[in-house]
């Protein structure tokens, strides 16, 4: 089932509290906005992960916690933690 | 010799003068008769040449000149300046709009009356209705195959008439390789993906389907697999796409030209094997990607004619293995086409795998917009990326018999597979070193590609089959 815009960022606010072990009320959106990605991975992939390179329309979605700010990538397809303390995440 | 000899001796002269000068009729009455202006796809695969195109000077009917009126030009205004001429349209050209064949009631010579109409104000382009003849010699100027695809208009990838505001010329000179030929059922194209929708209209005629006499695959890991449709590394199951990337590149490869539906392939006539190894996401693991390299080669070995992988896909993590499997596929004559990256940086510095690997079969593609730019996001190097084809806006094939325009690398790739499978159709032994060479020779400059590209330029499908 494609993924909206809305479940995107509620996903993302979701896997960085997670991450950050902290309440997902704590994480702050700071915007969302949409993007178009190089590849299929969004510009974000794991290792050892090979992706389409096809140009990708998606979200790029910003969020704040504990004073810092982290970026996800999302698109119908599928969510991403971009560049989470040096590595990428499919979540 | 005798008086009764010297009688025989003239009697066979006057008999072989008499059999040549009917001979001479004949050829005469046979060119007369040849009513063609559109090379009929029964046809396609022969040849035209100078001497095989003259201007039609009588020609029982046929039209003398083409005429293209300027956009706005009513079909009464043309029918009344036509009229005024003691001349007719005789018929409107499907698919390319504007142009009109007109036919002369006083038999002015074609050149004449071209210069006539090019004078009008209301003209855009005058040309002569070429007779075709094709069926001799080999070389020379091609007359333009356009297919019945409906949306094949919208293709300027393959003819850029510099619709939306490209660059007219600024395509692959496909109508013009068709004209040499469309393609062959007897080459397979491996499209190495998200797996193809085999069943979408426009691409199910040209599937590979495993041969029935063969047994089904077999992999040490996944066990026997029922490969009818290809082959899924993932999981062994359906290599039916989940995404539409892979349906996507296949069409440019080949959907299915000449059928009235859709858009038309580089090929019109292929054999595309579907191979999965990315997931509904487009993502996949180096692993899959050499498990499905792995059973190219092994039906290459059993005898599938499939020569070349398509490979719109990779990243920067450089795989010794998967870099081995490569060369195993060249080791095997099996042309390998990857997509350049969509990073827009130089591989030469940063380099973007499977494209990079310097396996002698990688053909590295980079991505040209309809204007003849390097496209934004494309990749270059002049030391490792071989040549550039279309990739940004190109129709084809996707989920559920629809058809979408998407941009990338990805879509340039699969031009430059498809060019190559035009030339195997024509030369069916050539070798892989042979084709890569003939590829990277069969380019028209374009300027912002030099220093960009190994080979400066555009992929020309025409140029491929000279």
């Amino acid at each position: 089932m494609a993924i909206s815009k809305d479940s995107a960022v509620e996903n993302a606010r979701n896997d960085l509290a997670k991450r950050l072990k902290i309440n997902s009320g704590d994480v702050k959106e700071k915007s969302v906005e949409d993007a178009d990605f190089p590849d299929m991975a969004l510009g974000a992939p794991e290792d050892d992960e090979m992706s389409g390179q096809m140009m990708t329309r998606g979200w790029r979605i910003k969020l704040e916690a504990q004073g810092q700010t982290f970026e996800y990538r999302a698109d119908k397809n599928q969510v991403r933690a971009y560049k989470f303390k040096g590595k990428n995440y499919r979540i | 010799m005798n008086r009764n000899n010297i009688f025989i001796h003239i009697a066979l002269a006057l008999v072989l003068v008499l059999v040549a000068a009917f001979a001479g009729q004949l050829n005469k009455w046979r060119k007369s008769w040849r009513p063609a202006r559109f090379v009929p796809i029964e046809d396609k695969k022969k040849t035209m040449t100078v001497e095989d195109i003259s201007l039609s000077e009588h020609s029982f009917g046929a039209p003398e000149i083409l005429v293209k009126f300027k956009s706005g030009v009513t079909q009464d205004a043309i029918d009344r300046l036509t009229a005024e001429r003691n001349d007719r349209v005789e018929d409107r050209i499907e698919n390319i709009q504007g142009w009109e064949a007109i036919d002369d009631f006083d038999n002015a010579d074609a050149a004449t009356l071209v210069k006539e109409y090019q004078q009008l104000p209301e003209v855009e382009y005058a040309e002569p209705n070429y007779e075709i003849n094709l069926d001799e010699a080999e070389a020379g100027p091609l007359v333009p195959i356009l297919p019945s695809d409906p949306q094949f208009t919208d293709q300027w990838a393959l003819s850029n008439s510099g619709q939306r505001g490209g660059k007219k010329g600024a395509d692959i000179s496909a109508t013009l390789a068709w004209a040499k030929t469309t393609g062959s059922e007897d080459v397979v194209v491996a499209v190495l993906d998200t797996g193809v929708d085999y069943n979408h209209e426009d691409l199910t005629e040209n599937m590979w389907r495993r041969p029935e006499k063969m047994e089904p695959y077999h992999d040490n890991e996944l066990g026997t697999i029922d490969d009818e449709f290809g082959f899924n590394a993932i999981d062994g199951s359906d290599p039916m796409d989940d995404n539409g990337h892979g349906t996507h590149c296949a069409g440019i490869v080949g959907a299915e030209g000449e059928n009235n539906l859709g858009i038309a392939g580089v090929n019109w006539k292929v054999q595309i094997m579907p191979l999965k190894f990315m997931n509904a996401g487009g993502s996949g693991s180096t692993k899959d990607a050499i498990e499905a390299i792995n059973y190219v080669i092994d039906r290459k070995k059993a005898g599938v004619n499939v020569r070349i992988i398509s490979a719109s896909w990779g990243s920067t993590q450089k795989s010794r293995a998967l870099g081995e499997v490569i060369r195993k596929a060249y080791e095997n004559d099996i042309l390998f086409v990857a997509a350049a990256g969509n990073s827009s940086v130089d591989n030469d510095r940063t380099p973007h795998y499977p494209s990079s690997y310097d396996s002698p079969n990688v053909v590295s593609v980079a991505a040209l917009d309809r204007h003849d730019a390097l496209a934004s996001f494309s990749n270059y190097g002049v030391k490792s990326v071989a040549v550039a084809a279309p990739g940004v806006d190109i129709l084809s094939t996707w989920l559920g018999n629809e058809y979408e325009e998407k941009s990338g690398t990805s879509m340039a790739t699969p031009v430059v597979a498809g060019v190559a499978a035009l030339i195997l159709a024509e030369h069916p032994q050539m070798s892989v070193d042979d084709l890569k060479k003939k590829l990277l020779a069969s380019t028209d400059p374009v300027a912002v590609l030099k220093g960009k590209t190994v080979t400066a330029g555009r992929i020309n499908a025409a140029k491929a089959l000279e």
